[in-house]
């Protein structure tokens, strides 16, 4: 039982999956006290320990499906060597056979291990597979190395197929009754779930996601309007509308600071002012409290598919490093750009101007937001923390470059939040180069905002 | 310590004896629950709003006849708002109240220093549990029988405080430097709820074993209206249930949750309305759906909801 267990963890850990040796060691002491032969008693006590989040239960659940299932761990191949069952004798001639032909090819070795019962090379490839980033050959950019990876796997397995059709009687018919059939059935049924795992959606669960669609409607008229169909004199009359947004906001950050600054009683003023009092003490002195430190670090797509809305987006990051104690403001075409001090020193209109003027935005690119995560990935990770609060603008279209959404799934691991607005309306999300629907799995709140009442409505969430 | 006595000895002790307290447990939640108690350690649960995670803590707490100690976490939760904290007032008013008897405490004394010194010499007094708020934290530790501590939506609470919980639910005593070092004589049963504003801190995740309630399988979401409305039909539950777990799967603002089920079967005994009709639904829909976008689209969708 322990070695099913600690197989099954190492299959886990190939995934990616985390388990530590005191996770292990809790699961095996709670295995002893439920009834194991209860799937549903053996299954929590194995994901209740192993899966310590609603995220993890997806891998979890197909990881534990694949091994305690699909691989059908009873039927050991590779076991105990009984001479009188030559239907197991002869699978491993075979697969010992084509081990032969594929000399040190990695990955049909692993496609035999699999066969032969252990998954955990195999699962191996695949991970590595799905989290393969792009050699940085900036000409030849495009997410083709992941397809034709998972391609180069596929024909491994057609290959591995054909051959097993050629070394064993039809595994489906049987060739002489009793003889070889289970076997030979068993290694096609693993081929297929090999097969089956190249092509399977590996997205985490995220059904605690807050998707934001409805908004209230403030202002009528332009306040409705998408921000990329507005004319010369509505965007004069926006920004004023905008600017009014911005006052309330700094107001309402202001206020909640009043409030929220009472702190723990300060014993030493208290004393001194009870001393007008004959030393009673009726007023009662407490200590200021620091401000609440939220940090906010916003990327924002300057690319000409929103920079429309764009504009409108830099204008709301700009007020945001008024109002919070710590932001730091980067735009994208490909690689971010630290626009943090611009913003700084210069007032709205001009810092805007100069994001696009001056700023070393290489705006002569494709987007590639692949791209954007790996550099930011690379160069200020150390940026975000448990208080950072992650704020992308963007429609993510990615120009069918591969989109990196594992380094977004590991910048959320060091943020307390991933808030992604897109400029564009959902029914566009996910279609031809859109990745939102890949992104959204990783971000813990996804929102259209397209126009002024959904941007007022998010401003007013984040300060509330 | 005394060692684990848990009041559960099996899987199904767990159920049965949830089930005798109003609460109809999953065969997961059962078997983590029992797994938890059996060797003392955290449970982490988390889950939709509604499906039930708070009141599983309460249930826990009723079903064993343990005192039930709750902690509501939110931003800017600190140590002592959640451990302990002087009651500075309190002292200062008796400082006040017993100037008398300090005055001749320090009467025979020289220098200011020899006063301090006589002084220092009672600050025992002062400092003692007297004079100690105890909050929620603290409560359950000093508390001479076992409790049900239930730490709740941990997620609205800062990376600060998870970091001291987990100090906390490490080795379940806390230090206080005027009064020394207490370790809690029973280690609570110890329940913590997120709604998955934000991920939990893996080292406190590792702490804990972890159970996601989701919103219960139909037969599950059955049992649990006829338990709370017994008269209820067995075909208007079986309706009820059905076209709730279809409106789940819209995509709504906000899902409907278990007691909405149970509120929604309440409205409907009232109005004596014992067959689902669109009609029945329609007039009905506010009990389920607390946005107007979220009724628009359930009565568009009325033959999925239905069906
Ligand atoms: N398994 C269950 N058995 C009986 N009642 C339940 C069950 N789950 C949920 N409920 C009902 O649903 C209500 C809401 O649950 P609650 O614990 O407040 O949700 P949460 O804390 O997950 O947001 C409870 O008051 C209870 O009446
Ligand atoms: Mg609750």
């Amino acid at each position: 039982m322990l070695n099913l267990i600690l197989n099954f963890v190492n299959a886990c850990r190939a995934s990616d999956l985390r388990v530590s040796t005191a996770e292990v060691i809790d699961c095996a002491r709670h295995l002893e006290m439920v009834d194991v032969l209860d799937e549903a008693q053996f299954r929590s006590a194995l994901r209740a320990n192993f899966a310590k989040s609603r995220r993890e239960q997806t891998e979890f659940d197909r990881l534990y499906g694949l091994f305690f299932h699909d691989m059908r761990p009873d039927v050991e191949l590779d076991a105990d060597c009984d001479p009188e069952n030559t239907d197991k004798a002869d699978m491993r001639h075979t697969i010992g056979q084509m081990r032969q032909e594929a000399g040190d090819d990695e990955i049909t070795q692993a496609i035999m291990d699999f066969l032969a019962g252990d998954p955990i090379p195999y699962l191996r490839q695949i991970h590595r597979l799905e989290t393969q980033t792009e050699e940085s050959s900036q000409a030849l950019k495009s997410n083709l190395s992941q397809l034709s990876s998972r391609l180069e796997v596929m024909l491994r397995i057609n290959r591995t197929r054909n051959r097993l059709l050629q070394l064993m009687p039809d595994p489906i018919s049987g060739g002489a009754p009793g003889r070889n059939r289970g076997m030979a059935g068993l290694l096609m049924e693993r081929l297929e779930t090999a097969n089956r795992m190249l092509t399977q959606e590996t997205r985490p669960n995220n059904d605690a996601l807050k998707q934001v669609n409805a908004y209230e409607k403030k202002t009528l008229g332009i306040g409705e309007r998408p921000f990329s169909n507005l004319t010369e004199t509505e965007i004069i009359k926006m920004r004023s509308v905008i600017d009014q947004l911005v006052r309330k906001m700094k107001d309402i950050m202001s206020r909640r600071y009043a409030v929220r600054n009472r702190g723990a009683l300060d014993v030493k003023k208290t004393l001194r002012a009870a001393q007008r009092y004959q030393g009673v003490p009726i007023e009662i002195v407490f200590r200021q409290r620091p401000l609440r430190k939220t940090r906010v670090v916003t990327l924002c797509d300057v690319s000409g598919s929103v920079w429309s809305a764009a504009r409108f987006m830099l204008n709301m990051i700009y007020s945001m490093q008024d109002c919070f104690s710590d932001v730091k403001s980067f735009a994208f075409v490909a690689g971010p750009t630290n626009i943090t001090d611009i913003f700084e020193k210069h007032d709205v209109n001009q810092a805007i101007e100069k994001v696009i003027t001056d700023a070393d935005i290489n705006f002569n690119t494709h987007t590639d937001y692949g791209e954007m995560l790996t550099q930011f990935h690379r160069d200020h990770l150390n940026l975000l923390t448990q208080k950072t609060t992650l704020i992308i603008v963007g429609d993510a279209r990615t120009n069918y470059q591969n989109p990196c959404e594992h380094l977004l799934d590991d910048m959320r691991a060091r943020c307390r939040r991933v808030i992604w607005l897109n400029p564009e309306p959902e029914q566009f999300w996910g279609t031809g180069d859109s990745e939102m629907n890949t992104y959204k799995a990783y971000c813990h709140e996804v929102r259209p905002c397209r126009n002024l009442n959904q941007l007022a409505n998010f401003i007013e969430d984040i300060v509330f | 310590m005394p060692g684990p006595h848990t009041g559960f000895t099996s899987v199904e002790d767990v159920q049965k004896k949830l089930e005798s307290v109003d609460y109809i447990p999953s065969r997961e939640i059962a078997t983590v629950v029992f797994l938890a108690a059996a060797t003392q350690k955290p449970i982490l649960v988390e889950g939709p709003a509604g499906a039930g995670k708070t009141e599983l803590a309460r249930a826990i707490s009723r079903c064993l006849n343990l005192r039930k100690i709750r902690l509501q976490c939110y931003e800017g939760l600190d140590e002592a708002k959640s451990l302990y904290e002087w009651e500075y007032a309190k002292q200062l008013l008796y400082t006040q109240m017993i100037k008398e008897k300090i005055n001749q405490l320090i009467a025979t004394a020289d220098t200011i220093a020899e006063a301090v010194e006589k002084i220092a010499q009672q600050e025992n007094a002062f400092f003692s549990e007297r004079f100690l708020l105890a909050r929620p934290l603290l409560q359950a530790i000093t508390s001479d029988e076992q409790v049900v501590l239930l730490i709740d939506e941990i997620d609205k609470s800062d990376p600060e405080f998870e970091a001291f919980l987990l100090e906390l639910l490490s080795d379940f005593q806390v230090s206080i430097p005027e009064l020394g070092i207490w370790k809690a004589k029973h280690i609570p049963i110890v329940v913590l709820t997120s709604n998955n504003y934000r991920d939990i801190s893996d080292a406190l995740k590792r702490r804990c074993i972890h159970l996601y309630i989701d919103y219960p399988k139909k037969d599950l979401e059955k049992r649990i209206v006829k338990l709370k409305i017994p008269n209820i039909e067995e075909r208007l539950a079986d309706q009820l249930v059905n076209a709730i777990g279809n409106i789940r799967s819209l995509d709504l603002k906000k899902r409907p949750c278990i007691s909405e089920t149970i509120d929604w079967a309440k409205a409907l005994m009232v109005l004596q309305i014992n067959d689902l009709s669109p009609q029945a639904l329609s007039d009905t829909l506010n009990v389920i759906c607390k946005y107007q976008a979220d009724t628009v689209m359930v009565r568009e969708s009325m033959d999925k909801v239905l069906k």
